[in-house]
Order: C-alpha cells, then sequence, then structure tokens
C-alpha cells in the first residue's frame, strides 16, 4: 500500500567496522557496546554457575557426601549456583538484548537515558565479585531464597556480601528498566503505535514495569538482614519478638514477580523467532502483547504460593486461585505461538529449533506448575525433587532456551557473521537430550520423596540420580560448543547481510553491525512489524534489501523456489 | 502557557530530552515509593509480634510528629510556588522561597532526628520505628542537599532553563508523599 513512498532510493551498502576489542572493555555509553558488555558479563557467570551445578551432579552420584568435605559446602553449591543463574545470568542476559535490541527496533539512535545505562552495567561485575568473594570469608549457605534464620544466625560472613551484592544487582536492575520503560514509552518512532511495537519491546515494557514495582521490596528486604547479621537488630528473631515470615513475604512478593522478569522477555524472543522463521504473521498480536501486562500483573498477586507450608491455612486457598489464573495469559500466549506455526513455512534453523524447543519444555514446565499451585499437591511435595524440575523446566527450558533462541536468531545483527548452522543443531540437540536426561527423572525422584538441597539421600534413588548427573554433564558440555561457535564465528562465520532472516521489524532495516547511530536518517517502520507473506512487505523488504545490499538467506517463495538455510 | 514557550523554544532533542527526564523522574518516584511501602509491610506484620509494644512502652510523640509534618507540608508549598515562579523567570521569588523551604526541611529533619533519639530502644516498636524514620531522614537528608546544590547554583536557572529546579521540586514531594505514608501508619493507625 504505502510501498511508493518509502524515502530508499540510492544504495546504502557501507560496510560498518565491528568496534575493537578494547572499546568493550570501558565505560561506553553506546547502548549497542552496552549490550554486548551485558551479554559477555553473564555468559561468564552462566559458566560459574553452570560449574556448580556440574559439583552438585557429581556429588550426588552417591547417595554419601563424598565430593564436597560437608553438609555445608554443598549448601553453598546449590546457594551461589542459583543466586548466579538468577541475577547475574538470566536477568542481565535478558537486560544484554533489550539494550541492544530496544533502541534498535524502535528506530532510535540510543536508550533514553544513556549515561544510566552504562551506570547501571557496570554495577554488575563489582557484584559478581562480591557474590565470589564470599567464598574466602565462609560463603552463604542459606540458598538462593535465604530464609532466616538460616541467613542469620547460622551462615557466615559470606551472607552479608551475598546480600550486598543483591542489593547492587537490583538497584542495576531498576535503573536499566526505568530507561526501558521511558525509552519505550518516548522514543518510538512516527508511525509506530503501541500496536505497532514489536513483541520483544512489549516483553521488555511489561517485564520493566515488574522491575519498577517489585524490585524495592527486594531491596527493603536485604536492608533488614543486613541490619539483622550486622547492626544487632531483630527483624526475624523470633525470640525478641522478630518474624522470620516476614522476610517470607517481603522476598517473596519480590521474587515471584521476578520470575516473570526471568521469562517474559524469553516470551518476547519466542515471539519475534517463530515469527520470522514460520513466515507467518505473529497469530493474535494484541492478546499475546496484553497477555505480558496481565502475567506483570497477576504476578503481584501470587506470592503466598511459596508459603503454603508456612502460612496460615485459611490464605492458601485464595493464592492458589490467583496461582491458577495466571496460567491463563500464559495459555494464551502458547496457543498464540502454535497459532503462529500452524500451516506456517518453518524453517528449522537452530533459532527455530531453539524456539520450538522452547515452547515444548515451558509448557511442561507449566503445566507442573499448575500441579504445585494446587494446595493439596504443594503439601506434599513441597521442597522435594518435583519442585527442582519444575523450576528448571520453566527456566532452563524456557529461560535459557530462549536466550539461545535469541542468541543464534541476533548473533548475524551484533556481529555481522552467521553462527555455524551444522554446529548449532549439534547443540540444540545435546542441549534438548541432556535437558530432557537430567530434568524428566527428576519428576518422578521428586514424587517419590527424595528432599531438595541435601547432599545425602536414601540409596534407593540411586539409579535414577546416575541417570540425571550423566546427562546433565552432557547438558553442561553441550554448552562449550554454543561458547566456541559464537568465538569462531567472529571471525569465520558467513557474511550475514543486513537481514538474513528477511524480518520485518526495524532491528533489520540498517547495516549488520549497526553504525554508530543506528540508522542513516529516521527510519521507516513497516506498518505491521509481523505482516510477513503480504505483497506490501515484500516490497518493503526489496526495497531495504536494494539500500543495504547483501543477499538474504531467506527468498520469498513468490520470487524463487525455496533454498536451504545457512549453507 | 509558559510550558508551551519553552517548548517552542527547544530543540527537538532537546525537547526529547525534557520529556525524557520528566518521564524518568516519574517512574523513578514509582519505583522508590514501593520500597517504603515494603517497610509499612514489615511494620503491619510486626505489629502482631508478642514483644511489639509490651505494657509501658514509651512511643513517640505525636505532638511533635505533627508539628514536623506540618513543617514538611509548608515546604512542599513553598517549593510548589518557587517551582512556578522560575518557570514564570522570577528567580528572585523563586529562590527566597526555595530558601525558606530548605529551612523548614531542616526543622523537619531535626525534629525527627530527635525523636529517633528520644524513643528508648528494646522492643519491636522502637526498632521499627527507628527503621522507618531514619530510612525517611535518610531520603530527606540527601534530597536537602540536592535542594541547597540548587540553591548554591541559582544564577544558572531562568525560565528557559529550569530542569534541576523541578527535579528538585519533584523529589521534595516525594519526601512528602512517603512521609504522609509513615505519619499516618506509624502515628495514626
Amino acid at each position: 500500500m504505502a510501498t511508493a513512498s518509502y524515502p530508499l532510493r540510492g544504495q546504502y551498502v557501507e560496510e560498518v567496522k565491528r568496534p575493537k576489542l578494547s572499546e568493550y572493555l570501558r565505560w561506553s555509553i553506546d547502548h549497542k557496546i552496552i549490550g554486548v558488555q551485558y551479554m559477555v558479563t553473564s555468559l561468564f557467570f552462566f559458566v560459574i554457575a553452570g560449574a556448580l551445578a556440574m559439583l552438585i551432579r557429581w556429588e550426588l552420584l552417591t547417595p554419601q557426601t563424598d565430593l564436597m568435605a560437608s553438609g555445608s559446602s554443598y549448601n553453598t553449591l546449590f546457594s551461589i549456583h542459583g543466586t548466579m543463574m538468577i541475577f547475574t545470568w538470566i536477568v542481565p542476559m535478558f537486560a544484554g538484548f533489550g539494550n541492544y535490541l530496544i533502541p534498535l527496533q524502535l528506530g532510535a539512535k540510543d536508550m533514553a537515558f544513556p549515561w544510566l545505562n552504562a551506570f547501571a552495567f557496570w554495577l554488575i561485575p563489582p557484584a559478581g565479585l562480591l557474590l565470589i568473594l564470599g567464598w574466602f570469608v565462609g560463603p552463604a549457605e542459606a540458598g538462593w531464597t535465604s530464609y532466616p534464620p538460616l541467613s542469620t544466625i547460622f551462615s557466615p560472613d559470606g551472607q552479608t556480601l551475598w546480600a550486598l551484592s543483591i542489593h547492587l544487582l537490583g538497584l542495576s536492575s531498576i535503573l536499566g528498566a526505568i530507561n526501558f520503560i521511558v525509552t519505550i514509552k518516548n522514543m518510538r518512532p512516527a508511525g509506530m503505535g503501541w500496536f505497532q511495537m514489536p513483541l520483544f519491546t512489549w516483553a521488555i515494557f511489561a517485564t520493566s514495569i515488574i522491575v519498577v514495582l517489585a524490585t524495592p521490596f527486594l531491596a527493603g528486604a536485604l536492608t533488614l538482614l543486613i541490619l539483622d547479621r550486622v547492626a544487632g537488630t531483630t527483624f526475624f528473631d523470633a525470640n525478641n519478638g522478630g518474624d522470620v515470615l516476614l522476610w517470607q513475604n517481603i522476598f517473596w512478593f519480590y521474587s515471584h514477580p521476578a520470575v516473570y522478569i526471568m521469562v517474559l522477555p524469553g516470551f518476547g524472543v519466542l515471539s519475534e523467532v517463530l515469527s520470522v522463521h514460520s513466515r507467518k504473521p505473529i497469530f493474535g498480536y494484541r492478546m499475546i502483547a496484553l497477555s505480558s501486562m496481565a502475567i506483570a500483573i497477576v504476578g503481584f498477586t501470587v506470592w503466598a504460593h511459596h508459603m503454603f507450608t508456612s502460612l496460615q491455612p485459611e490464605l492458601r486457598i485464595p493464592f492458589m486461585i490467583t496461582s491458577m489464573i495466571i496460567a491463563v495469559p500464559t495459555g494464551i500466549k502458547i496457543f498464540s505461538w502454535l497459532g503462529t506455526i500452524w500451516g506456517g513455512k518453518l524453517r528449522l534453523n537452530s533459532a527455530m529449533l531453539f524456539a520450538l524447543g522452547f515452547l515444548s519444555l515451558f509448557v511442561i514446565g507449566g503445566i507442573t506448575g499448575v500441579m504445585l499451585a494446587s494446595v493439596p499437591v504443594d503439601i506434599h511435595m513441597h521442597d522435594t525433587y518435583f519442585v527442582v524440575t519444575h523450576f528448571h523446566f520453566v527456566l532452563y527450558g524456557g529461560s535459557v532456551f530462549g536466550i539461545y533462541a535469541g542468541i543464534y536468531h541476533w548473533y548475524p545483527k551484533i556481529t555481522g557473521r552467521l553462527l555455524n548452522e551444522r554446529l548449532g543443531k549439534l547443540h540444540f540437540v545435546l542441549t534438548y537430550l541432556g535437558f530432557l536426561g537430567t530434568f524428566l527423572p527428576m519428576h518422578i525422584l521428586g514424587m517419590q520423596g527424595m528432599p531438595r538441597r541435601v547432599a545425602e539421600y536414601d540409596p534407593k534413588f540411586q539409579d535414577l540420580n546416575v541417570l540425571v548427573s550423566l546427562s546433565s554433564f552432557v547438558l553442561g558440555i553441550s554448552t562449550f560448543i554454543l561458547l566456541y561457535n559464537m568465538v569462531v564465528s567472529i571471525y569465520k562465520g558467513k557474511k550475514a547481510g543486513a537481514n538474513p532472516w528477511r524480518a520485518l521489524t526495524l532491528e533489520w532495516q540498517t547495516t549488520s553491525p549497526p553504525p554508530a547511530y543506528n540508522f542513516v536518517g529516521d527510519p521507516i517502520p513497516f506498518e505491521d512489524p509481523y505482516g510477513y507473506g503480504t505483497e506490501a512487505s515484500k516490497a518493503y523488504l526489496d526495497a531495504m534489501e536494494a539500500r543495504f545490499g547483501g543477499k538474504p538467506l531467506i527468498v520469498e517463495q513468490s520470487t524463487e523456489p525455496e533454498q536451504a538455510s545457512g549453507d | 502557557m509558559q510550558q508551551d514557550l519553552l517548548e517552542n523554544q527547544l530543540s527537538r532533542e532537546e525537547l526529547q530530552d525534557l520529556k525524557n527526564k520528566r518521564a524518568g523522574m516519574f517512574v523513578f518516584q514509582l519505583s522508590w515509593i514501593m520500597a517504603f511501602v515494603s517497610l509499612v509491610v514489615v511494620n503491619w506484620q510486626l505489629r502482631f509480634s508478642p514483644n511489639w509494644a509490651p505494657e509501658g512502652t514509651q512511643k513517640a510523640d505525636p505532638i511533635l510528629a505533627a508539628f514536623a509534618t506540618g513543617a514538611l507540608i509548608l515546604s512542599v508549598v513553598l517549593v510548589k510556588r518557587a517551582l512556578n515562579a522560575i518557570q514564570q523567570n522570577n528567580a528572585q521569588a523563586c529562590f527566597t522561597q526555595w530558601l525558606s523551604a530548605i529551612s523548614l526541611g531542616a526543622l523537619f529533619v531535626m525534629i525527627m532526628v530527635f525523636e529517633w533519639l528520644a524513643i528508648p530502644s528494646g522492643t519491636q516498636y522502637a526498632q521499627v520505628f527507628r527503621l522507618m524514620t531514619g530510612f525517611h531522614v535518610f531520603h530527606a537528608v540527601v534530597i536537602g542537599g540536592y535542594l541547597i546544590y540548587v540553591y548554591q547554583n541559582r544564577h544558572l536557572y531562568h525560565a528557559m532553563n529550569y530542569w534541576a529546579v523541578e527535579a528538585g521540586a519533584k523529589l521534595w514531594y516525594f519526601v512528602l508523599i512517603a512521609w504522609m505514608l509513615f505519619y499516618i501508619v506509624i502515628y495514626w493507625v
């Protein structure tokens, strides 16, 4: 329709040089540099936290405590593993995607507050360092939830460093979220209303609302914890009129919404990847966008389902109902994604495979979530491996698979090179099988009553635990395939061109990597960010291709027969 | 009307920048008030503890606190008037009122510090009282420090450039809103 009016005359094929390595090691206010800084830093912590997980599984090969010196050092393993995976891997990784992509998807030059953006990033390395330094003063061993009195009277000084570290990370994510909200609200280009925004942007917007409203509660809880530990107050000390449930309430009022902080951006990635690689308009755009907001709102009313066994019994049923209600907006998303790929022209490259893997695993994790939301089931399963496998299905099968899909999808934009598809598929197969081998048997272990967070277990559980541990080693090794692929492809990968996937969102309508201020002139967004398969979208993409040069890997069916993707 | 004048004078980038700062301030306030709400939750939950306020516990003086609250409200009114004055390019009127507002803020802080020190420790009530008022006074002092900084640089601001004044005023409103939340919870409910 509007094809004639795109001001796209003239070629724009200048090759944009990648920033030098040294630029990534310095203070920089360019959102693209900061985005990569976030991603690389969190990948670093992912490897450390993953190594801790391997040690946990190694210890659990046998029913006795043998690898670790004592139960306490085992406690430290899973405490730091959980904390790092959540606060220094998934949350900052998605913040990295957001930083890199949000200004590009909005056609903006940078974020609203570039300096604040850099500051938010530079809080993360010292915070991670504090977490690691804890090892030298007696590490935290109260789990990532750090319930008092475990975290007050029974933990060494590392617990204080732990709390300080989480304080910094919380501040970092609040500052980042303020930046995202303002950028998304104020810096959309002319012609892009709320409902022409890419769904990843919607997801980051919903996430940021949760962050700004919930994270201050974490700050409150941690402040009390630090005061109890160092200033002699007794907020959590029942002997002196304190209340341990106080921590649980405030902590979960943050930490339940925090699970949506961790998974909503993954939903956003999925909406992009599934639509682009199915070559079909997204099904139910508005429903996907608004269900993110619904999840953000309902997410604030469910926190006490983590406390079914410690809560006043009359409050259980209301929280059970709200917890089940939140499955509805999530279900809307799942069915919209199925509607998107239904009848689409699926392109099973690595990004798409991980997106489909996300879909399959997240459904399992979601269903076990609904099971755990039901009070009688939860009382039975509480603190067993069933809970462990539930949240690994949603956080690994959901968030981490989402991150992987995002990496394969946007790596060409960030580096200008494609990741190796063969290695990508190997990565997917090993990760998927390793994941299922690790976490499916845990359902059975949990139902049979194997408790979590204990280094020693009943010998009758050993067979399944050996299977779980061996699969987890496969899962651990598979990660290095991705890391190798990412490093090697920077130099050896095939040139990607501006828009290898023929995607319609604005981040692809510039060179790869984008120039210093992202776009030359004001970019014109296509009227529908997911309008694949129409004549108008084809004209738009052809015009963009003529402008930026580079061969896309996807050739629209109407012009030529399909070719294999990648190589 | 003054607002329109300002917006006509600024370039597209400057206007965008101002809009961003205003929105950012709003989101920040929305976010940070939740930290105060979390302490209200602390108060509500620990109230049911057996050691909350045993017989004969000396509570904080409500009359003194009402006096402090009055000073803070007056101070916010003056800050608002100062902001209006600078928007009309009346720097003289702006910073006279600004200085009075800072003085009233200092009075508020002094009274609350006195209350903080006067309360005998040993009960949950005292501990939570000190937590809440201490947290609030900390914010009042930091933001008050910023108001003094703005006052020191008063020659820089006029009707075309008053974001620093506006930010100070909005942060000072925040101090009042947070205080009203605490005041009601600590002294009334």
